[in-house]
């Protein structure tokens, strides 16, 4: 009756796998343009002078032993205007005033003191041990990290590292 | 012309060509570390103590101006490179001299070492009479009804600091420990507006220096560079391993002893606005 025939039963159709390359490529390639290796993206430009023979940060960021903050011209140039001598710091993805500002002249501080009281206290060190690194640009004026060093001594946080781009190893 | 079937070409293995490459840039990729010079700050002193008198010959001033420009030890430099080698100077050229030879030098203004800081020798009788004399001042102090904690412990800090030389003698192998003039340091002095490029530059630099003096004096003593005792203080084994805590106790001593003979005495001078 049906004009349908039903065909006799065929074994599963092989899945064409040729296609498979293609997708690994298109992960290959999404990792490689994607991956950055950068905690946070400072609103504040940054470029870091050369140095030699720097040590190594890596081991007491593993044990969150360590602070970072930027130091740099915004990337928002109207923004620039209103800081000391046109450089911001950037904590924690805030841009703030530098310690030398009329106002808000406790920043660093407070950033430092905040963060210190949010670590659970199996994971404290004394605040003293805590080290601050500061990544300035190679054209910030050194007095501004004079001033933040001050700020850090009158909490005693009395360690205070500067970074610099080092290729060696060491 | 005859239709002929395209041979299909077997894609398979490509599959694991692309996770080859996947791996190899997995393995390759290196992360921008982050390196920085760790500086301690010193405390802050509320009481005001008089300025203490420091000889000339123990400064090694670096000072950079708002213009960048660049001097150590009051001569004028082009290349900011050559800091190093004034470090260099300034721990080397009294290195060698013997005590009687160091006395004469102090004297006399011509010698070429009179501007350069000078080395104390201790030899261990001295060593061990020094210890013995602050412990019983330090056993004194803490007999005093009535002295405070922090005074306390200074005395017995002295009586360490004399251990840790009896240490590091004993390590040296000499009949003589050389030590630099506990005054000597390096000063950085700029200015507010002084780039912080040349600030680092000059961190670079004095690490390079104190890096050449302590390698130079690891390869001397035990044969191996500095940068693998440095890389080996880097992973402290956990309390269980003991093995590895003993190998890690020797490179202490020895990263103490070297410390010891070049310190890294550096002040940072803090501008004047």
């Amino acid at each position: 009756m049906s004009k349908f025939k039903k065909g006799e039963k065929k074994g599963a159709p092989g899945v064409n796998t040729s296609s498979l390359p293609d997708i690994v490529f298109m992960l290959l390639f999404f990792f490689m343009v994607a991956t950055t290796t950068k905690d946070a993206d400072p609103t504040v430009e940054v470029t870091q002078p050369t140095g030699v023979l720097a040590e190594d940060m890596t081991p007491f960021k593993q044990r969150s032993e360590i602070d970072f903050l930027y130091l740099g011209v915004p990337r928002n140039k109207a923004r620039a205007e209103s800081f000391n001598m046109g450089y911001a710091l950037f904590l924690d993805n805030v841009a703030q005033p530098s310690p030398g500002d009329l106002y808000n002249v406790n920043a660093v501080r407070r950033w430092k003191l905040d963060k210190f009281e949010a670590k659970p206290e199996r994971m404290k060190k004394p605040i003293k041990e805590v080290i601050t690194c500061v990544k300035a640009d190679e054209t910030a004026p050194t007095g501004i990290i004079f001033d933040i060093r001050k700020e850090l001594q009158d909490i005693e946080a009395l360690k205070l590292a500067y970074a610099v781009k080092d290729n060696g190893n060491y | 012309m005859a239709k002929r079937d395209i041979p299909e070409i077997n894609a398979g293995s490509m599959a694991d060509i692309a996770f080859l490459l996947l791996i190899f840039f997995l393995v390759t990729t290196t992360m921008d570390r982050d390196k920085a010079y760790i500086r301690p700050i010193p405390k802050k002193v509320d009481v005001e103590t008089p300025p203490v008198d420091i000889q000339e010959r123990d400064i090694c001033d670096i000072v950079a101006n708002s213009q960048n420009q660049l001097m150590v030890r009051g001569e004028i430099i082009k290349n900011p490179d050559d800091i190093s080698d004034y470090v260099l100077e300034f721990f080397r050229t009294n290195e060698d001299l013997s005590t009687s030879e160091m006395i004469a030098a102090s004297g006399n203004r011509n010698h070429p070492g009179f501007n350069f800081p000078f080395y104390n020798r201790f030899g261990m009788a001295e060593i061990n009479g020094k210890i013995e004399q602050t412990t019983l001042e330090a056993e004194e102090v803490e007999r005093t009804p009535g002295a405070e904690a922090a005074y306390i412990e200074y005395f017995w800090s002295k009586v360490s600091e004399w251990e840790k030389r009896k240490r590091a003698l004993k390590l040296y192998k000499k009949a003589e420990l050389p030590e630099l003039s506990s005054q000597a340091h390096v000063r950085i002095e700029v200015q507010i507006n002084t780039g912080y490029e040349y600030f680092a530059k000059i961190h670079s630099e004095i690490n390079e220096a104190i890096f050449e003096l302590r390698d130079e004096a690891s390869k001397d003593l035990w044969g191996i560079d500095y940068a693998r005792i440095v890389t080996q203080l880097g992973n402290e084994p956990t309390e269980d391993e003991i093995t590895k805590k003993k190998i890690f106790q020797e490179y202490l001593d020895k990263m103490e002893l070297l410390k010891v003979l070049y310190p890294d005495r550096i002040i940072e001078v803090t501008p004047k606005k």
